[in-house]
């Protein structure tokens, strides 16, 4: 039995070029048939270009900075499980664990002036701090050899009258801080701190002092305890590991999972959305290569004739489909990128002039949508193409060339 | 009696069957020849006679129902399929009547077609494909589309084709069918400077007989029967011919006088 490889097969590039040639000599409906692609690919990049950014934009807004390595660890009865140094040092010790952190959440009071203003008062290590990861505007976050500095946010600054949150670093405010109900003295923190930082949020005062004066003061368990895994494939191990000893753990991952749900749904309602155009795309493609094959019968007849494969001539609508396909995908996915840039742009100077200060990004373009999408166009051409390709390929040269 | 040491094509006993409707047709019947190498045979018959049937089942596009047709000692239709269009593409060159083209694709890449089908890149194919133009004086046409050309100028180019992967073989089917004398003229030139200078063998299939004189050898094709006729003999075949057309119209003129006469 002789086998196929003793020839040479035909260079890939003659064929390309073929295909080429045959798409570019019937402009009007190559173009007609590209435009086609174009919408029906270009609907569901733009779509789910949206869906994806809308997603990314919410999960930024509820997750902030948080990595999905942190765990967060509460008791969810502090007089049944406290969270105090014991238990600190226990899930320090777990494997997995490359950092924790520990804060005491109280309500304290700034007094500026004679006047007083109410702030959530944490009693933070550096640690915690360091993996909440706040944004900084102005200074540093707290260090483990802080004394009597306090970290605060924008909304602190604001409610004690200072200009900006450069200007606010090194001045001094007094804070007192009971650290439980009693009312006692004794048990409360009274000082004056340095504000040694500024932190990012509006949304309420917060002020955060280090842990160790809290503790000094008598303060029982901890608030929250920031675990940190080594890595983001650890956090399920470790959590389960910290509930065994009571404890309650949320974790970022937990908010993008849920976001993640909502946005499934909603993806899947503009996948069938931009799915009807590109029905209307496969339909377009699959008369135009029908035709085509049926205007060269005559033509694929004669490269039988002289020496042409099947497979060649298989190959031929092939490439011609796979070409209409990848030129259909890149123009589309280019004009969704620069329609969504243009919406994005209305959409952010609609914002600025109703006050909203940041700008945002409705659009996203992940690699994996551009491969992706370019990919799913190209299995859907090379789909659309395989009756016209098998039909090429069993073209009779004599029925082809058959005078008449 | 076919001597396989010097025929290049040996056809033994070679039947051609098919149904159409109820009625069986038989374009070929028990037909045995071979053909020697840089000869030049012309396939002469009627339309209808199984000229086309013939030159199909030569060139490996129709196996016959019956018989064994071998090239270069190779038995044709047990060929791979792979083997057969890459024994189209290197053996064979063929020129048509009126001539088929890749219409997207301009004459060098059409002339150039069989070299790509034998592998070639596009510049190896190019090179040949411009002497092969060269051959036939149309170089200056490389760049036109071939549908823009004159009957005469597409079959010139339509000989390029042929040559271009210097086949063993030209194969020629009515390829002065559709043109004017003088240009018929220039493609049986083409031809016959194929077989001598270029030492092609020639399988012509006309029903002109003006060209009869210039074969070798001929195949004289009658209700599916061939009858093989050699070079000297084909003056006289031709003049035979001449009298059996001159006996058959006048047989005609005949009928139609008797049938004048029984209708007054």
């Amino acid at each position: 039995m002789k086998t196929n490889k003793a020839y040479t097969s035909v260079p890939r590039s003659v064929l390309v070029y073929i295909s080429w040639r045959n798409l570019i000599s019937k402009k009007l409906r190559a173009l007609l048939t590209l435009f086609g692609i174009v919408i029906g690919i270009g609907a569901i990049f733009f779509l789910l270009s949206f869906g994806i950014g809308l997603q990314e934009l919410v999960t930024n807004q509820v997750v902030g900075n948080q990595s999905v390595k942190t765990i967060t660890i509460t008791s969810p009865n502090s007089r049944v499980v406290a969270l105090d140094n014991d238990s600190y040092n226990k899930i320090k010790a777990f494997p997995h664990v490359s950092d924790i952190g520990s804060s005491y959440s109280l309500a304290g009071v700034i007094v500026v002036r004679n006047s007083r203003i109410d702030t959530i008062a944490y009693g933070a290590d550096a640690k915690y701090m360091e993996m909440q990861n706040p944004g900084i505007v102005a200074g540093r976050l707290l260090k483990p050899d802080d004394n009597k500095s306090v970290v605060v946010n924008l909304s602190v600054i604001k409610a004690i009258g200072v200009d900006s949150a450069k200007a606010a670093l090194g001045k001094q405010i007094k804070m007192s801080i009971p650290v439980d109900a009693s009312g006692d003295p004794q048990r409360t923190v009274d000082d004056n701190f340095a504000i040694v930082g500024v932190i990012e949020g509006q949304g309420g005062n917060e002020a955060y002092i280090p842990g160790d004066i809290v503790t000094a003061k008598g303060a029982k368990g901890y608030s929250q305890l920031l675990a940190k895994a080594d890595n983001a494939s650890s956090v399920t191990e470790l959590r389960s590991k910290v509930r065994t000893l009571g404890l309650e753990t949320t974790s970022a991952i937990d908010t993008v999972e849920q976001i993640g749900q909502v946005f499934k749904f909603f993806n899947i309602i503009l996948v069938v959305f931009g799915a009807i155009g590109m029905i209307v795309a496969v339909l377009g493609m699959f008369n135009t290569l029908t035709i085509s094959l049926l205007e060269r019968t005559r033509e694929i007849g004669l490269m039988v004739a002289l020496g042409g494969r099947n497979r060649d001539m298989r190959k031929l609508f092939i490439f011609e489909a796979v070409l209409l396909s990848v030129l259909g995908a890149v123009v589309g996915m280019i004009g969704a990128i620069i329609l969504g840039q243009i919406i994005n742009l209305i959409m952010n100077l609609i914002a600025q002039h109703r006050g909203v200060t940041e700008s945002f990004q409705l659009f996203a373009v992940p690699w994996w949508l551009v491969v992706g999408s370019l990919l799913f166009m190209i299995v859907v051409g090379l789909v659309v193409v395989y009756i016209p390709a098998r039909r090429a390929s069993r073209i009779n040269p004599i029925d082809a060339l058959r005078r008449d | 009696m076919a001597d396989d040491s010097t025929a290049l094509i040996s056809v033994q006993d070679i039947s051609q069957e098919f149904t159409v409707g109820d009625e069986l047709i038989k374009p070929l019947q028990n037909v045995t020849f071979d053909i020697s190498p840089n000869s030049f045979n012309i396939i002469y018959g009627a339309s209808g006679s199984g000229k086309s049937t013939l030159l199909n089942v030569l060139t490996g596009l129709q196996k016959p129902t019956r018989g064994i047709i071998t090239v270069e000692g190779r038995n044709v239709y047990e060929l791979e399929p792979d083997e057969l269009a890459h024994f189209r593409a290197t053996k064979l060159g063929f020129v048509y009547q009126t001539n088929f083209w890749i219409e997207s694709l301009n004459v060098l890449d059409n002339v150039a077609m069989s070299l790509y089908f034998m592998g070639k890149t596009r510049s190896e194919a190019a090179a040949a494909a411009k002497d092969a133009l060269a051959q036939v004086h149309m170089e200056s046409y490389a760049k036109k589309m071939p549908n823009m050309l004159s009957g005469g100028e597409q079959q010139r180019i339509a000989m390029a084709r042929a040559l271009a992967s210097s086949p063993a073989f030209i194969i020629g089917d009515e390829p002065t069918g559709s043109l004017d004398t003088k240009s018929g003229e220039m493609v049986m030139e083409l031809l016959k400077r194929c077989q001598r200078e270029l030492g092609r063998t020639i399988i012509l299939v006309t029903h002109n007989l003006e060209y009869l004189p210039l074969a070798d050898r001929l195949l004289h094709i009658e209700d599916g029967h061939v009858k093989v006729m050699q070079s000297d003999s084909v003056h006289e075949t031709s003049m035979q011919l001449l009298h059996e057309m001159e006996d058959r119209i006048k047989r005609i003129e005949e009928n139609r006088k008797n049938e004048k006469n029984e209708n007054q």
